[in-house]
């Protein structure tokens, strides 16, 4: 769950190869080097065999007939009538959560970054402990919560809103309210790691010229924070194209997505080719939302250097 | 300064949509915690009468859980031995040693955090059915040890680059062999973050679904599989109880850690940046 952020770019190595100084660091650069591979060929050795293998035998078998000749089929079938429906579902949600995971985070790492540290700590921590708990039990949770007798459509009538009680589960709301209580402290920690490197001077200054608050916020915060809302919200829908629990238990059939048609596929129908069809097209959306990051990152670093020239 | 802040009615709204979204965050675990003591395991909130019964029934001698719960645990174990292994040499190569090809292997441990979960689940179906190895906990483990060990590196690197190199180098010069340093300056010094990526990868195996799924056979199910099993299929009440000990792991978990942390005071805090990554930013408490 947990996944790694790819952009703040891995600072800059402990050992500059070459960068040492004098000639005993050069002189140990071959034992290194050799003490290096040695240390590195566990972990490359074991996700070759493990992860990229099985990966690329998913991207054979996502091509292969029955007869065992080449067919790109499978990628038809995946790309028409309910299949095509239930990717583009898996779209839908995953880009319904991502922005609403987007709102929500915005407002609560901005409201982490206005408070003084003791407090910003603890509140880090109702963001964090979450993380680090099963979406499944969160899951659960929300289907307790969300039930027609659960404690939200309770209070809502007994609030005497109009229409209570609601239909919460089983239903798109449902799965995309759950979806992003997952997603969320993921989005709240990759945005407060941006807004909290802002430099309060910059602000202020546009402030002290002038400016409203509206416009310091729209011309000098706002473009301040864009890389990292670029950023979460498109890290937040990858993980989501390929999120299973939350939407398998809290949606209707209207909210089938990908991963639980591979599921279905490879567990009730036995069918693994167009399971890897699947599979793949899934990995093509990933690869293209990291390719839109990196291409983010370039056009962003291009423009702040024509900034400072 | 910008927008809200200078207005006090503005400030009062920022803070309760914060709170409600902190609420948002955590009701669904409070909930379930709560609900575990009710009489009434699946309704009325807060509930009318408390019971330790779904504690008891979890554990009765008919239960289908103890099963899954070891089996989840035999698991998470193995896992967390293999992802500790390569996790301690792969983050010794990557900031201790020249190696060529150093970002690809980087790309390479942290890629299984970002390629879809389904998408590995399938591989490693396909890879461990034809060898009839589903149901095995030694599958399901090294499958685990996929997604844990990417966790594992990274921490483990995080330390090691907190660990200043010219004690290293003092050691040394003064005669000390390669083993003697490792085992009297360096070990000593990156244990609390080994710790912390045993802890992490434990809990990343205890929790993970879809690989477990994918391996698993009718009569070895994880917890996680378990659950999923009975939300979706079969109502049993004293799933609330199972959910409520899965928080109460991961709360454990997390305690273990910020207490190895604070003992070995690790002043770059680990958990928050290691763990997603976002170091580049310097340390949050």
């Amino acid at each position: 769950m947990a996944a790694p952020v790819l952009a703040p770019a891995e600072p800059a190595v402990a050992t500059a190869p070459g960068s040492g100084p004098g000639g005993l660091r050069r002189r140990l650069s071959g034992r290194r080097t050799r003490f290096g591979l040695l240390n590195a060929t566990p972990i490359v050795v074991y996700l070759l065999v493990l992860f990229v293998y099985p990966i690329f035998s998913t991207l054979l078998l996502s091509v292969e007939g029955e007869d065992g000749g080449f067919t790109l089929h499978w990628y038809a079938d995946a790309l028409q009538g309910t299949n095509l429906d239930i990717l583009l579902a898996t779209l839908r949600i995953s880009a319904e959560t991502s922005l609403l995971s987007l709102v929500i985070g915005f407002l609560l790492a901005y409201w982490i970054t206005r408070l003084r540290p003791l407090w910003a700590g603890l509140v880090m921590l109702v963001v964090v402990v979450p993380h680090f708990i099963s979406a499944l039990v969160r899951t659960y949770g929300w289907i307790i919560l969300l039930g027609d007798h659960g404690l939200v459509n309770e209070a809502l009538v007994g609030l005497n809103v109009p229409g209570a009680p609601f239909a919460l589960l089983y239903n798109e709301i449902g799965v995309v309210i759950g979806t992003t209580s997952v997603m969320l402290p993921y989005t709240v920690l990759l945005l407060y790691a941006v807004m909290r490197g802002v430099d309060r001077g910059l602000t202020a200054a546009a402030a002290s010229m002038g400016a409203g608050r509206l416009v310091t916020f729209r011309r000098v915060y706002l473009p301040l924070v864009a890389p990292g809302l670029v950023n979460a919200s498109v890290l937040c829908f990858i993980l989501c194209l390929g999120y299973y629990v939350t939407p398998a238990l809290m949606g209707g059939p209207k909210q089938t997505m990908v991963a639980a048609l591979i599921d279905e596929q490879v567990m009730k129908d036995n069918q693994w080719n167009g399971a890897s069809a699947l599979g793949v097209i899934l990995l093509l959306l990933t690869f293209a939302g990291l390719l839109l990051l990196q291409l983010f990152k370039k056009v962003g670093m291009a423009r702040r250097n024509r900034g400072a020239a | 300064m910008i927008g809200l802040r200078n207005s006090v009615t503005g400030r009062i709204v920022l803070t309760i949509l914060s709170l409600l979204v902190l609420l948002f965050l955590a009701l669904p675990i409070v909930l379930i915690v709560v609900t575990s003591f009710g009489s009434d395991a699946l309704g009325s909130f807060p509930p009318e009468s408390w019971t330790l019964g779904w504690y008891q029934q979890v554990f009765a001698d008919d239960s289908k859980w103890p099963a899954a719960l070891s089996l989840s645990a035999m698991v998470a174990a193995m896992t967390t031995v293999f992802s500790v292994a390569l996790g301690m040499t792969a983050a010794i190569a990557l900031v201790r040693s020249e190696l060529p090809l150093r970002s690809a292997v980087y790309g390479l441990v942290l890629a299984p955090l970002v390629i879809p979960q389904v998408v590995i689940a399938l591989g490693m179906f396909l890879l461990f059915e034809p060898a009839s190895m589903l149901g095995s906990p030694i599958a399901i483990a090294l499958g685990h040890t996929v997604l844990a060990s990417p966790i594992a590196v990274m921490i483990i690197m995080a330390t090691l680059k907190g660990i200043d190199e010219r004690l290293e180098d003092a050691a040394a010069s003064m005669g000390a062999g390669r083993l003697t340093i490792a085992r009297r300056i360096t070990f000593p010094m990156a244990a609390p973050g080994v710790v912390a990526a045993a802890v992490f990868s434990f809990i990343t195996s205890f929790d993970e679904f879809f690989i477990s799924q994918f391996l698993s056979s009718v009569d070895t199910t994880t917890l996680p599989v378990q659950v999923f099993n009975v939300l979706q299929y079969d109502v049993d009440p004293s799933v609330t109880a199972v959910a409520a000990l899965l928080i109460a792991v991961a709360i454990l978990a997390l305690a273990v850690v910020g207490v190895v942390r604070r003992l070995g005071s690790d002043k770059q805090s680990g958990l928050l940046p290691v763990e997603t990554g976002i170091s580049a930013g310097g340390e949050t408490r």
